[in-house]
């Protein structure tokens, strides 16, 4: 039986990602034989998917310089929905598989992309993207490392202006890093296979992990034949708009695409649109606050609380802020300085009643998490700034007359 | 398209169906043939039918948790577990070569 929220779930990301949605759309079994799939078959869209011709935008930062940023584009071939199987776990040393079937039957929607991307770091970025669009779409949590999104990579490799090569599969890449080394390792490995004299196998290999690398993955012997017929348990599925919306349907049966449109929150793209042009800030700073899970909300919390203007906040967000939270491991929902407190500083600074420095000296103190507010830390180490020009001149002197002592 | 011995090893590899003996392989001829039968009908400008229920509505189910927390009741299927996980050979066993088969077709 299909799940309505799988159907509005592949329906918004349809959508998010430029497709036409198929207004009728079929379900095919895909049989073959494996532990986790009890069944010996898994439902899936072969013939005619819920959504097709899309496209996805993400950012890569050239040369690694974040100030220049290029935008590239990744077709979506399609987006089709299906069955999850369950999962295995290879027991080598007892030389058995562990099966545990709670996931078998649950819907997944795959996101097939075409070609266009050409080494590791732009297959990364544009599943970060699709992991940023899913997250806000709801439609997914994407986290990686739990299986939620999992992402299967197809390498292969020619010379310009001829056809493509023969490509691998790649699996088992549990992360947005690693799917960058196995991509970039995959494709260099086929190189050196060809400049020696190989030839590339259409085989599904493994990423492994703890080497770097990829190897063939046993069990995908031969040409697979999944023996594709139509599932007959499953009658077309049709998706309805604002123009063809029957008249005495059931509300709970109906799934309309223009009301799901018109209801799609903000892209990741268009927040960082807004956040450059309500805040003043540059693309890349806009980028940066969206890849950290919070970081926009604490710096919109800490600029509404502060006479700073925005430009200059950014700075202490993201230089300083966020380095504090990578050194120390922790996300922002975790940091010891809240964003009150942060502003708190920050008023302090733009008031000129510390300097720059004595403020980084502040929020060190601040980390400890000991309950200070910024005010009495500068009380206490006495960092406030001397504005008495009196009592600097009596300063100025007497380091002079310390030199000439000398 | 001949329905050749080859032809009849890779079903049996892919469905794990067994050809028993003869009458099993010529009732497979005879539903091949009876299927070809439909090659004869002109269906230019005809859309495929799936299926007689192609135009029922399909059902949508909410999102609510209707059933589950049934674990024992479904190891109890399970002839070798380890925790909660269904123990499973490291790999599919691929049917033996048609050679190494005990098969009917090996005599064909």
């Amino acid at each position: 039986v299909l799940n309505r929220r799988c159907v509005e779930a592949a329906v918004m990301t349809g959508l998010a990602l430029n497709c036409s949605i198929n207004k009728k759309s079929l379900f095919d079994r895909k049989h073959y034989f494996y532990a986790d799939l009890p069944a010996g078959y898994q439902i899936t869209q072969q013939r005619v998917p819920i959504a097709v011709n899309g496209s996805l935008s993400y950012s890569l930062c050239k040369d690694n310089k974040m100030s220049q940023m290029v935008t590239k584009t990744v077709r979506i071939k399609q987006i089709q929905l299906e069955q999850d199987s369950g999962k295995s776990l290879h027991d080598d040393t007892r030389n058995q598989t562990l099966v545990d079937l709670n996931r078998a039957g649950v819907g997944l929607m795959e996101v097939v992309m075409e070609p266009d991307m050409c080494c590791g770091e732009e297959a990364a970025a544009a599943v970060r993207e699709l992991q940023l669009i899913l997250q806000t779409l709801g439609s997914s949590q994407a986290v990686m490392a739990e299986g939620q999104l999992r992402v299967d990579a197809n390498v292969s490799v020619h010379h310009p202006g001829e056809p493509y090569g023969v490509r691998t599969e790649v699996k088992n890449i549990n992360s947005i890093r690693f799917l960058a080394k196995a991509v970039d390792y995959e494709i260099q490995r086929q190189i050196e296979e060809l400049e020696n004299g190989g030839t590339i196998l259409n085989e599904t290999r493994a990423f492994d992990s703890k080497l770097g690398c990829t190897v063939p993955m046993r069990d995908k012997e031969g040409k697979q034949d999944y023996r594709f017929m139509p599932e007959p348990n499953l009658p077309p599925l049709i998706l309805y708009d604002a123009k063809s919306l029957p008249a005495n349907m059931n509300h709970q049966q109906v799934v309309n695409i223009d009301w799901i449109n018109e209801r799609l929150p903000d892209l990741p793209s268009v927040k960082r649109a807004k956040l450059v042009e309500r805040y003043g800030i540059l693309p890349e700073h806009s980028f940066a606050l969206l890849n950290e899970d919070g970081l926009t909300e604490f710096f919109e919390n800490v600029v509404k609380q502060t006479r700073m203007k925005p430009k200059k906040v950014i700075g202490w967000i993201l230089n300083v802020l966020l380095s504090y939270l990578k050194q120390h491991s922790l996300t922002v929902k975790e940091s010891p300085v809240s964003s009150v407190l942060m502003a708190d500083l920050l008023n302090l600074l733009e008031k000129k009643e510390i300097s720059s420095t004595a403020a980084k000296q502040v929020l060190a103190e601040l980390w400890k998490g000991e309950g200070k507010t910024p005010l009495e830390i500068v009380k206490e180490k006495k960092l406030e700034l001397i504005q008495d020009q009196e009592e600097l001149e009596q300063i100025c002197q007497a380091v002079i007359d310390g030199q000439e002592n000398e | 398209q001949a329905v050749t011995v080859e032809v009849l090893d890779r079903l049996e590899q892919l469905a794990l169906v067994d050809f028993r003996d003869a009458e099993g392989v010529e009732r497979l001829r005879k539903a091949v043939r009876f299927a070809a039968e439909l090659q004869e009908v002109n269906t230019e400008g005809v859309e495929p039918m799936a299926s007689v229920l192609e135009d029922r509505c399909l059902y949508l189910r909410e999102d609510d948790v209707t059933e589950g927390n049934c674990t024992n009741e479904l190891l109890k299927n399970a002839r070798e577990k380890v925790e909660e996980y269904f123990v499973a050979p490291p790999g599919n066993i691929p049917l033996p070569k048609l050679e190494e088969r005990e098969t009917f077709l090996k005599g064909s």
